[in-house]
C-alpha cells in the first residue's frame, strides 16, 4: 500500500527537503557533542577532580539540560521529516524557516546562559527565573529563546498535521483508523514514521499549547502587569509542557527505528492492527505520567497523583508491544549486517527499557518519596535519551551518511559504535548507582562519600566521547556525497 | 525500601540484557521470518497481558504506601509532635531541632520565595523521606523516626546559586 499518495514532495523539492533535514540533523548532532561536553565537565566536578564554582556550574547544568533537548529534538525533527516528506509533502521553505527560527531561539539560548549568567536549569521551575541572582535581561533571553525554540517545532507540527490530512484525506486515516477498526479503504494507509509524526504533531499541539500558558503569565509579571501566578498551576503547565516534549522526542526517534531497521535486515516494519493500536494510545497516554513530576507536591489533588502513577505505568505497555518486541523480532535470524546503526539501535533498546522500568519504579508514589530528585531522575532520563532518543536518531543520521554497505559496516564504525555502548551504560550504571545512595540532583558541590561514584562515571564518558569523536570522523567524508545524493531508500514499509 | 528497589532493578537489568545478548547472536543466522511471526504475535499477547497484570498488581499494592498525610497517619498514628518549617533561598527553619524518637511527627513546610525540596536523610546518609516546600501553599508531612542520631535536611528542588548550602540538621533522641 506505500508509494505515491498524490500530493507529496516532488523530486526536487524532496531534494531540498533532505538538504534541509541533513542540516537539521548535523547541527543537532554537533550540538548534542558540545553539550555532551559540559556533561563531562559536570561529571568531572562532582568526581571532586574540578571546582568550576556553583555560578558557573549552575549555569553549565541550565545549558546542558536545554542544550540537549534542543539539539536531539532538532535532529529527530529533520529524521523523521526527511522520512515522511516524499508522501506527506512537506515544504523546504517551512523547514527552513523552522530551522532558522529554532537556530535563533537556541541562539538567545546560550548568551542568556553564558554570557548573562541565567542558571534555573532547563526546566526553569517558576517562580525562580524571576527570582534567581541573575540580570532580568538574562531570563527574557533564555525564555524568549524557548519561545522561538516552539514556535519553531508548533510550525513542525502543523505542516505534518495538515499535510497528513491532505495526504490521507483526513485524520482519522492518517492516524490509521481504518485499521484500527477493522474498516476497509481504498485510501492509502500511513505508513509506521508517517503514523508516529502525526501523533506527536497531535500531542506537540497541545504541549505547546501548555508552554503558552505557562510562559505569558511569566513574561506579563516580568513587564509588570501582574504580581505573579499560583506556583502549583505553573508546575502544572511547565511539566505538561516540558515532559511531554521530552517524551514525544523518543516516539520521533521510534519512527527513526522503523526507517533504519529494515535496510539493515530485509524486514519492514508492517502497519498492522498493534502498530495502529499502540499509537492511537499513545496520543492520550503520553499526556498523563507528567504528573509524578509533583507527587511530592502534598497539596496537588491526590486523584492528580493516581492518573500520574496510573499514567507512568501504561505509557510504556504500547512501546513494549510494537516497537520493543518488533524489533526484536526483525533481527532475530535476519542475517543482519552489523554496522554502526543497528548496534545504535541495539543499544538503543537496551537504554530505552532500562530507564524505561526505571521511570516506572520512580513512578511509583510510594517510591518517588525516596527517590524523587536523587541521581536516580538523571539516570533514568539518562538511559531513555542518551540509548533511545539520541541514539536511534544517530542511528538513523548515521544510515543517511553511509548507507546500508558504507562505511558505517567497517569494522572501525562497528568497533566505535560497540564503545559508545559500553561508555553510555557505565555512565548511566553509575547514576543509578548514585541514585540508590540518594545522591541529590543538580548539586554544584558533592560531600566526599559521593565523590566515587561520579569518579567511576568520568571514564566511561571518555569512552563515550571516543567514540563519538571517532564516528564524527568517519562519517564527514560522507556528508558532501550526502548533500548531492538522493536519501538511501528508508526501510519502512505499510 | 532504597536496597529492594535496587534489586528489582539490577535483576531486571541482567535478565534485559541477556536477552538482548541472546538476540543479537542469533541475529546473524537466517530464520524464516514466518516462524518467528508467530512467536512476535504470542509475545504480544501474553507479554502484554503479563506487563499489564505486574502493573496493576504493583499499582494495587503500592497505594497502601501512599506519603500523603491521610495516609501516613493511618500507618503511624496521629501526630504527636508538630515541627513549623520555612524554606528560603538558601536555609532551613525549623521551630525546633530535637525530635522524640517513636513518635509521629508532623512537619509544616512552606517557602517563602521559590520552591524548595524539604529532603530528610538519616544518620547513614540514606534520605528517608521528603516533600515540597512551595510559596503560597503548606505542605504536611508525617514521619515516624525510630533510629536515633542526627539528621540531615538537605534541599531538594533545585533553587540557584545556593542550593546546595542549603543544608541544616535536627537530632532525633
Amino acid at each position: 500500500m506505500a508509494g505515491q499518495v498524490g500530493n507529496g514532495n516532488s523530486a526536487q523539492a524532496q531534494r531540498s527537503v533532505e538538504q534541509a533535514t541533513l542540516v537539521y540533523m548535523l547541527v543537532g548532532f554537533a550540538v548534542f557533542l558540545l553539550m555532551g561536553l559540559l556533561g563531562l565537565l559536570m561529571r568531572l566536578q562532582h568526581a571532586g577532580w574540578i571546582d568550576l564554582g556553583p555560578r558557573w556550574f549552575y549555569r553549565i547544568m541550565t545549558l546542558h539540560g536545554a542544550g540537549m533537548v534542543a539539539g536531539v529534538l532538532l535532529a529527530s525533527l529533520g529524521g523523521v521529516a526527511r522520512v515522511i516528506a516524499p508522501r506527506i509533502g512537506l515544504s523546504p521553505r517551512l523547514l527552513w524557516t523552522a530551522f532558522v527560527v529554532y537556530f535563533l531561539g537556541s541562539g538567545l539560548v546560550i548568551l542568556a546562559t553564558l554570557v548573562g549568567g541565567f542558571a534555573a536549569g532547563w526546566t526553569t521551575t517558576y517562580p525562580l527565573p524571576v527570582r534567581g541572582d541573575w540580570p532580568m535581561s538574562a531570563t527574557w533571553g533564555f525564555l524568549l529563546g524557548y519561545t522561538l525554540v516552539a514556535v519553531a517545532f508548533l510550525l513542525w507540527c502543523v505542516a505534518v498535521l495538515f499535510g497528513a490530512v491532505r495526504a490521507f484525506g483526513g485524520l482519522g486515516n492518517a492516524l490509521a483508523w481504518p485499521v484500527l477498526f477493522g474498516r476497509k479503504t481504498e485510501r492509502p494507509l500511513p505508513t509506521g514514521p508517517e503514523l508516529a509524526a502525526t501523533v506527536v504533531a497531535i500531542d506537540g499541539v497541545i504541549a505547546v499549547g501548555a508552554g503558552v500558558v505557562y510562559l505569558v503569565p511569566i513574561f506579563a509579571q516580568m513587564l509588570g502587569l501582574v504580581d505573579g501566578f499560583d506556583v502549583l498551576f505553573a508546575k502544572n503547565m511547565l511539566f505538561l509542557f516540558g515532559h511531554t516534549l521530552v517524551n514525544l522526542n523518543i516516539y520521533l526517534a521510534v519512527a527513526l527505528v522503523y526507517a533504519t531497521l529494515g535496510a539493515y535486515t530485509g524486514r519492514m516494519f508492517k502497519m498492522g492492527f498493534p502498530v495502529a493500536l499502540a499509537f492511537n494510545l499513545v496520543i492520550i497516554l503520553v499526556l498523563l505520567p507528567y504528573f509524578h513530576h509533583l507527587y511530592q507536591d502534598f497539596v496537588q489533588p491526590w486523584p492528580l497523583h493516581l492518573i500520574g502513577q496510573f499514567g507512568s505505568y501504561a505509557v510504556g505497555v504500547p512501546a513494549f508491544f510494537v516497537t520493543i518486541v518488533g524489533s526484536l523480532g526483525y533481527l532475530y535470524g535476519s542475517q543482519v549486517r552489523w554496522s554502526a546503526p543497528v548496534i545504535f539501535i541495539l543499544a538503543g533498546l537496551w537504554g530505552w527499557v532500562a530507564g524505561g522500568v526505571a521511570a516506572v519504579l520512580d513512578g511509583t508514589i510510594a517510591i518517588n518519596n525516596v527517590m524523587h530528585n536523587t541521581l536516580w531522575v538523571p539516570a533514568h532520563f539518562h538511559s531513555y535519551y542518551l540509548f533511545g532518543a539520541a541514539g536511534f536518531t544517530w542511528a538513523y543520521l548515521f544510515h543517511t551518511l553511509g548507507g546500508s554497505e558504507g562505511w558505517v559496516t567497517t569494522p572501525a564504525a562497528r568497533w566505535l559504535s560497540w564503545l559508545y555502548a559500553i561508555g553510555a551504560g557505565g555512565f548511566v550504571v553509575a547514576f543509578f548507582l548514585s541514585g540508590l545512595q540518594s545522591v541529590p540532583r543538580r548539586y554544584a558541590e558533592h560531600i566526599a562519600a559521593w565523590h566515587p561514584l561520579a569518579q567511576l562515571a568520568v571514564p566511561f564518558v571518555l569512552l563515550l566521547g571516543i567514540a563519538f569523536l571517532g564516528l564524527l570522523f568517519l562519517s564527514l567524508r560522507a556528508i558532501p556525497a550526502a548533500w548531492r545524493a538522493p536519501a538511501p531508500a528508508a526501510g519502512s514499509d505499510d | 525500601m532504597l536496597v529492594g528497589v535496587g534489586v528489582v532493578f539490577f535483576v531486571f537489568l541482567l535478565l534485559w540484557t541477556a536477552i538482548l545478548w541472546w538476540v543479537a547472536t542469533r541475529a546473524s543466522v537466517l530464520v524464516p521470518y514466518e516462524g518467528i511471526s508467530a512467536v512476535v504475535t504470542r509475545l504480544r499477547r501474553w507479554g502484554t497481558l503479563l506487563i499489564v497484570v505486574v502493573l496493576a498488581l504493583a499499582f494495587l499494592l503500592s497505594l497502601p504506601f501512599l506519603p500523603y498525610p491521610s495516609s501516613r497517619a493511618a500507618r503511624l498514628g496521629p501526630p504527636q509532635v508538630t515541627v513549623e518549617v520555612t524554606g528560603r533561598m538558601w536555609a532551613w527553619e525549623l521551630s525546633q531541632k530535637t525530635i522524640p524518637r517513636g513518635q509521629t511527627v508532623e512537619f509544616v513546610v512552606r517557602a517563602v520565595d521559590v520552591n524548595h525540596g524539604f529532603g530528610i536523610y538519616a544518620p547513614d546518609g540514606r534520605i528517608v523521606t521528603q516533600v515540597q516546600a512551595m510559596p503560597g501553599y503548606t505542605n504536611r508531612l508525617l514521619y515516624r523516626f525510630d533510629e536515633p542520631g542526627t539528621y540531615t535536611i538537605r534541599c531538594l528542588e533545585f533553587c540557584a546559586t545556593g542550593h546546595h548550602l542549603m543544608v541544616a540538621e535536627f537530632t532525633v533522641q
